[in-house]
């Protein structure tokens, strides 16, 4: 049994569901909305034109979390896991094909946001965007995908461990909501580490910390790729 | 030719140990049910079938080969677990072709099951407009799916309608009878003596009888003469004199164990003696289960004590 017919049973999956399908709109929309939002109002000293285009992210990756979060935590209601399991006892290549199949169209549909949120943007902050380069465009439409599908994994894998998605939810939402918030501009350093803060570099002109954008991304892949390892490992250990 | 094979399978929750030291073989070609009270450890036993939960210890293999092994397994062994399983925001249709896009299953297999269960009116309805009768038939189109040798059935008739449990019941027998591997869990006996030709009873987790249905009914029921008659009087004192003991019952007919219809019958028509109803009566399983189950529960009583 090869990795492929797995990934296409997983993306079956998400593409009949239509709560996924709505999730997977969601992203763009809300995204380029809290974008246009932040773009209208730039007082302050510390304005980036690059984060004013891309801030919606923060509430555009709600709905990627929610995605990667109900694709797993569907398999954990009515024993749906173990018809998935029964089909694939494989459960290391079904856990990979269930993330591959959450990472993809984000990924798809994180490079479209990214897109649509840079235009909605620049054409909100008008003169203001000028000064904003190709490359640090391009970097924020990547960073953009990149950072929204690491996301999207992230709560994949910590639904695996936790077996539920309401547990999921109501760690991820309020953190990156509510504490990322409080803490973020007071703290510096260890902060920096913080999945969503890591990342979030790469929608920044200049930053002030050690991490440069990519090594930002690399930070919040880490931090998704231990999610999903630990998720792994609940399935492949645990009684289905 | 392909058996499940179950060899001193033990599996323990915490203290508790769901499934005991249990020992058979389930074999092609006939339909085994898989009888014991509800948490007797059939459910877990099929789980363990399944590869879906790591025995304490023992096997059970399917042809021979752990579950795991099975390349694109729905094409070997199909299972109705849990009717509960398809996602109510979906399609049966949709359910369907996932699970069959994992083992490379043609769509037109699932066409075929659908219309094989009587699903495919409702096909393209979402799972949560269904009954329970109709997600057990759709749990029961996924167990066909893969055209698989061997069936396994946790509860197929529950919340089955009668003209359901007619179907599952040709349908059982018709899988049986293409050589096919059918295991079938239930804790309804009448249900289970209408279409099993082999009996596993599990209790308390642990192997209390494998044997052919027929047998494990003889074994524990005696057949009986069944009459009722206008002079009871006449037809106690003629089978007495016979050596043969009438007992009445409630309802008022008599009872006559370890005899032959035939005998009775020229015993009481030489007799003179008036009939109004005169049958032979043979064990029906559920009485033969409780037999066993009697005896199992003085056993562990007895067990207890000592």
């Amino acid at each position: 049994m090869t990795f492929t017919p797995v990934f296409h049973s997983e993306w079956i999956k998400i593409r009949t569901l239509r709560s996924q399908v709505a999730a997977l709109a969601m992203i763009p929309v809300v995204t380029a909305l809290f974008s246009a939002l932040a773009s209208s109002d730039t007082g302050g000293d510390d304005f980036d034109p690059l984060f004013s285009v891309f801030f919606g992210v923060t509430f555009g990756q709600i709905a990627a979390i929610a995605l990667g979060t109900t694709a797993v935590s569907s398999e954990f209601q009515g024993g749906a896991l173990r018809l998935s399991l029964a089909a694939v006892p494989h459960r290391g290549r079904w856990f990979a094909a269930k993330a591959a199949a959450v990472a993809f169209p984000v990924f798809a549909v994180g490079l479209v946001t990214g897109v649509v949120t840079l235009a909605v943007g620049k054409a909100v902050l008008g003169t203001k965007a000028d000064g904003l380069g190709w490359a640090e465009q391009v970097r924020g439409v990547v960073g953009c995908a990149g950072y929204l599908t690491l996301m999207a994994l992230l709560a994949a894998g910590l639904t695996a461990v936790l077996r539920s998605g309401v547990a999921t939810l109501s760690i991820l939402v309020p953190f990156l909501l509510i504490v990322s918030f409080v803490i973020g501009d007071a703290s510096s350093g260890v902060a920096d580490l913080l999945p969503d803060r890591a990342g979030q570099v790469a929608f920044h002109e200049t930053w002030a910390g050690a991490m440069g954008p990519w090594t930002g991304l690399g930070v919040t892949a880490l931090w998704a790729a231990a999610a999903l390892a630990a998720g792994a490992w609940s399935v492949r250990r645990r009684d289905a | 030719m392909t058996s499940i094979d179950v060899r001193d399978l033990t599996k323990e929750y915490g203290t508790r140990r769901a499934v005991d030291h249990v020992t058979f073989d389930v074999r092609p070609g006939k339909v085994t049910g898989f009888l014991g009270p509800n948490g007797a450890g059939k459910s877990t036993t099929m789980r363990l079938v399944l590869g879906l939960d790591r025995p304490t210890s023992g096997t059970a293999t399917v042809g021979g080969r752990p579950y795991a092994a099975l390349t694109e397994p729905l094409r070997h062994v199909g299972a109705l677990l849990d009717a509960q399983a398809a996602h109510g925001s979906r399609t049966a249709r949709d359910h369907l072709r996932a699970l069959a896009a994992s083992n490379r299953i043609p769509v037109a297999r699932v066409d075929a099951v659908l219309e094989a269960t009587g699903l495919a009116s409702v096909a393209r309805r979402r799972v949560k407009t269904y009954s329970l009768g109709m997600r057990q038939r759709l749990g029961i189109a996924g167990a066909l799916l893969g055209d698989p040798e061997v069936v396994l059935l946790d509860e197929p008739s529950n919340g089955l309608d009668p003209e359901g449990i007619v179907w599952i019941r040709e349908l059982l027998r018709r899988l049986a009878a293409e050589g096919r591997t059918v295991l079938v869990s239930s804790h309804l006996m009448n249900e289970t003596a209408s279409f099993a030709d082999h009996l596993v009873v599990l209790g308390r987790g642990r192997l209390l009888a494998d044997t052919p249905m027929r047998d494990f009914i003889d074994a524990r029921v005696q057949p009986h003469v069944r009459i009722r008659t206008t002079d009871s009087g006449a037809l106690k004192s003629t089978l007495a004199g016979h050596g043969l003991d009438a007992v009445e019952q409630e309802d008022g007919h008599w009872t006559v164990a370890h005899a032959r219809v035939d005998d009775i019958g020229a015993l009481l028509s030489a007799a003179g003696v008036p009939i109004l109803e005169l049958a032979a009566t043979e064990g029906t399983l559920e009485q033969a289960y409780f037999d066993l189950t009697a005896t199992e529960t003085e056993f562990t009583a007895q067990h207890q004590e000592a």
